[in-house]
């Protein structure tokens, strides 16, 4: 009978411990650093899976002159403007590390920062804020799914200390998170958010869950890195100047920009147009006549966004990015509206010690600023080159901010422009 | 009633309804075969009920025991007696 | 405290193969200890059903009481009378909580209302068999200390497969020998393994990496006509792949379990992806759901239609039958379009089916029958399945009706 059992038990039992000495243990087996060329690739692959993950983000701020550079969908819009292509082909004395995809917002890169606070410890970074985040119901459910990464949460609940960022962080996360996709994760958070400790189980969990999913990330996250970018990167260089001449690119975006919208009179690039609006063109007339941007959680998910560069003493520039006007004034967006999460934006940002800040809110209609709908090209990537670019080569100073935690409070999350005067 | 003549009236049932003389395999499995179905096996205990005037809910009717021709004059058999 | 849902994650196994154990030093002493394996079903029942759950375990207990009260009274009255009109009745009084419950989350569009529970459909169908079988005079007794562990048994409470009274209670009551045991136990975790293999790597790829991409790219070419589009295809493959995998390893889990626990809880998948046509592929697909259905809606309904003659053709009384039987499944999945136009698909596919069969058996040499007409026909029953998966998705749905 022994003998019977040992053989359905004991391959069992084998596979077990090889898991074991492979997930639980601290060891790194010799596979920690990741080559130049990964970091080159993953810098601009916007692959969300690099997002959630740790090793390469790390290492790439860590030891090389990457600079985080947090934002959403505009990253994928390469042009010859853009910052990655600008300061690869002038060699400066950074890289940008882009972090942001279509519907990442202040709460993913919140959870994003967790595994690289060591990196942002004073350092630069930038951090690219679109008013239309800020619509009533805040980051979608799905996209922050999406983005959700369990290492980073852990990370994250493993440094928390019931704050009122940590108790708004945890109210968040317990809101959006889908409960399925880990049941004693979720049951932290609404502990966390009640105001009580994780207990212990809850502690050991999260400490074991970490440590396999640092393991995982060591082991797994550098199999297979996208060389796509890159590659559209190494094209775009080629067009440009072989030194930095302000006004020689400037023509050339301009060039650009004409050469590529030449299909509708929105200024938007043809193949943006042919392929997502021209089929249902009229389907866009007034459909943004009713958004607004004033009243949103997002306003206190990029609280906790600010927080954590204060803690850490980061040097930040933020770059708010405008909308294609012509486009703007079909679709009926109010530009009234932007202005006003512009004006409730720079308000907490300024009053909080947060000061390079660059306002392009309002350049949606200089031609070819924008290479589609909302996001920038040619133009406007020159002009936010030429404000980050140089904030970036000169010396860190150590920036000086004053926090207040009532930009958490609903009440500011839902003042009108008229409160701002009343908000202290 | 004798037994050949229930042989022969479940034999006849099941030529009927599988359009194939089955009298010279006994043990092929009905159902495996695709000979029968669970309509087929409707009509089965319909006729029977109606030849041999046997009674068999459908709550009794296990596919494993009546699965072959020789499984089913058994179970016949069996509720006769 | 920690709650689960079934087969979540490795630590549920964990504690499962560490509450088994003493079920397995028993049995391969010959004996089965009931009162421990009560307490370990109530164990994990409270793990699934207690702390965020708690209303579920409210509603379960209430839903237990009531199906219990019905079943042994049902049972009561039958040892004295038989009349039709009180099973009916009794039978609809056993369906009434999972009605509700569907018409519930038709209306509110929620997943369970204040009377429903993960799993109460499984329950139903162990209800509504235990109650026709007594009709029948099949099931001549009950035992709570039988009937309870049939319809709570935790290994699949939540989802199946769905087994039956008497064959249940003959594997429960009944101690295995020694060597047979082991031939179970090694089954058993082959079944888990190929469960794990299944459900937390194939269904993975399929469900959490593919299917949101496809999704998403189907999604995004929605203004074509009818939103078709190459990647509406692989929405198609993935979500049935997905299904497949996700279900079949949760089934897995359950068998394997079961065996383990000395009771060989029915297989629910049998190769259904080798299915020759669609009564085939009916047969090897959630096969103790449509065996459930097929004994206990079909033959009854089909045996009730020829009997009185209700059609005039036994063809036509089959046709219809196969309809009604298959829309009262796609009714059973959920009280929205999609569930039921799978329903009644399948239904229309049968009866296509079976008319095909005839004609093949009315033409015998006619018909080239090769291996490449085998082919053509796993391809052909293939597809349409994965066509009605792809409706039964919900993602149609989503993708036509639901403004962006």
């Amino acid at each position: 009978m022994f003998k019977k059992l040992f053989k359905i038990f004991g391959p069992i039992i084998f596979a077990l411990l090889i898991i074991f000495l492979l997930l639980i243990s601290p060891f790194n087996y010799g596979l920690k650093k990741v080559s130049n060329d990964d970091q080159k690739k993953a810098a601009v692959s916007l692959d969300h899976k690099i997002i959630k993950g740790k090793r390469i983000k790390e290492q790439a701020l860590g030891q090389n002159d990457y600079v985080a550079f947090f934002g959403s969908s505009e990253w994928s819009r390469f042009d010859p403007m853009h910052p990655a292509v600008l300061a690869e082909k002038y060699n400066r004395n950074y890289r940008p590390f882009l972090l942001g995809a279509k519907g990442t917002q202040s709460l993913v890169h919140f959870l994003n920062m967790q595994t690289i606070t060591n990196n942002l410890k004073n350092k630069k970074a930038v951090y690219s804020i679109s008013p239309q985040w800020f619509v009533p119901k805040g980051i979608r459910k799905d996209a922050f799914n999406f983005y959700y990464s369990p290492l980073e949460a852990t990370e994250w609940l493993l440094n928390e200390s019931q704050t009122p960022k940590d108790q708004y962080i945890a109210k968040r996360f317990s809101q959006l998170l889908d409960p399925n996709s880990d049941h004693v994760l979720h049951q932290t958070f609404t502990r966390i958010e009640n105001g009580k400790k994780p207990t212990k189980f809850q502690l050991l969990y999260i400490k074991m869950r970490h440590q396999l999913l640092l393991n995982e990330d060591r082991l797994f996250s550098s199999i297979y890195i996208s060389n796509r970018n890159e590659n559209k990167i190494k094209l775009c260089t080629k067009q440009l100047p072989p030194t930095y001449d302000y006004n020689k690119i400037y023509d050339l975006a301009g060039e650009l920009g004409k050469q590529n919208t030449s299909n509708n009179r929105f200024g938007i690039s043809d193949k943006f147009y042919r392929k997502q609006i021209a089929k249902k063109v009229k389907r866009f007339k007034g459909f943004q006549a009713k958004e607004k941007f004033t009243k949103s959680p997002e306003y206190a998910d990029f609280q906790a966004v600010l927080e954590t560069f204060a803690k850490n003493n980061t040097d930040v520039i933020f770059v708010l990015p405008p909308v294609n006007q012509q486009w703007q004034k079909y679709t009926g967006l109010s530009q009234q509206e932007i202005q006003n999460a512009v004006t409730k934006i720079k308000f907490q940002l300024k009053s909080q010690g947060f000061n390079h800040i660059v306002d392009l809110s309002n350049d949606g209609d200089i031609p070819f600023f924008m290479t589609d709908t909302i996001h920038l090209g040619w133009r406007g990537w020159l002009y936010f080159d030429s404000a980050v670019g140089p904030f970036l080569e000169n010396h860190h100073r150590p920036p000086h901010y004053q926090l207040n935690n009532h930009f958490y409070d609903r009440k500011w999350q839902q003042a009108t422009v008229d409160q701002i005067v009343n908000f202290k | 009633m004798e037994k050949s003549k229930i042989k022969e009236t479940v034999l006849s049932v099941l030529q009927d309804i599988t359009g194939t003389d089955l009298s010279d395999q006994m043990d092929v499995n009905l159902f495996d075969t695709a000979l029968m179905d669970s309509m087929a096996t409707v009509e089965m205990l319909l006729q029977l009920q109606e030849k041999l005037g046997i009674d068999v809910q459908i709550s009794e009717f296990e596919r494993s025991q009546w699965d072959t021709p020789n499984k089913i004059i058994d179970r016949v058999n069996g509720t006769l007696q | 405290m920690i709650f689960f849902q079934p087969y979540e994650n490795p630590f549920y196994f964990f504690i499962l193969f560490i509450a088994l154990l003493p079920i397995m030093i028993s049995i391969l002493h010959g004996k089965k200890i009931h009162i421990y394996e009560s307490l370990i079903s109530l164990f994990f029942l409270f793990l699934t059903f207690g702390g965020p759950s708690w209303k579920q375990g409210i509603a379960l207990i209430i839903y237990t009481i009531y199906e219990t009260c019905l079943t042994f009274g049902y049972l009561y009255y039958r040892k004295r009378k038989n009349n039709q009109l009180v099973f009916y009745f009794t039978i609809f009084l056993t369906i009434l909580p999972l009605a509700l419950v569907k018409i519930a989350t038709a209306i509110h569009n929620q997943k369970l209302s204040l009377i429903g529970f993960l799993g109460i459909s499984y329950l139903t169908f162990r209800v509504v068999q235990t109650v026709m079988e007594t009709r029948d005079g099949v099931i001549k007794q009950l035992k709570l200390s039988q009937f309870l562990p049939f319809l709570l048994f935790f290994p699949t409470i939540s989802s199946g497969p769905i087994d039956r009274y008497r064959r249940f209670i003959k594997d429960y009551e009944q101690v295995p020998k020694q060597d047979e045991y082991l031939e179970m136990i090694k089954k058993g975790i082959h079944y888990i393994f190929i469960g794990f293999l299944y459900k937390f790597i194939l269904a993975y790829i399929f469900g959490t990496l593919l299917l949101p991409e496809v999704q998403a790219a189907a999604l995004a070419q929605r203004h074509n006509f009818l939103g078709l589009s190459w990647s509406l295809l692989g929405v198609m493959y993935v979500y049935s792949a997905d299904l497949f995998f996700d279900f079949a390893g949760y089934s897995l889990f359950a068998v394997g379990t079961s065996y383990i626990m000395g009771v060989k809880t029915p297989m629910n998948f049998n190769r259904p992806w080798q299915s020759l046509n669609i009564k085939d592929f009916w047969n090897r697909w959630h096969m103790s759901l449509s065996f459930w259905f097929r004994d206990y809606v079909y033959m009854r309904l089909l045996f009730m239609f020829m009997k009185k003659k209700t059609f005039k053709s036994r063809i036509t009384a089959a046709n219809i039958t196969y309809i009604l039987n298959m829309l009262l499944m796609g009714f059973w999945h959920g009280l929205t379009w999609y569930y039921i136009v799978y329903g009644l698909f399948h239904g229309f596919a049968i009866v296509i089916n079976d008319a095909w069969l005839r004609f093949k058996k009315q033409h015998p040499n006619k018909l080239p029958h090769n291996r490449a007409t085998k082919y053509l026909a796993i391809f052909l029953t293939a597809h349409v399945v994965c066509f009605s998966f792809l409706i039964f998705s919900g993602f149609l749905d989503k993708l036509w009706f639901i403004p962006k």
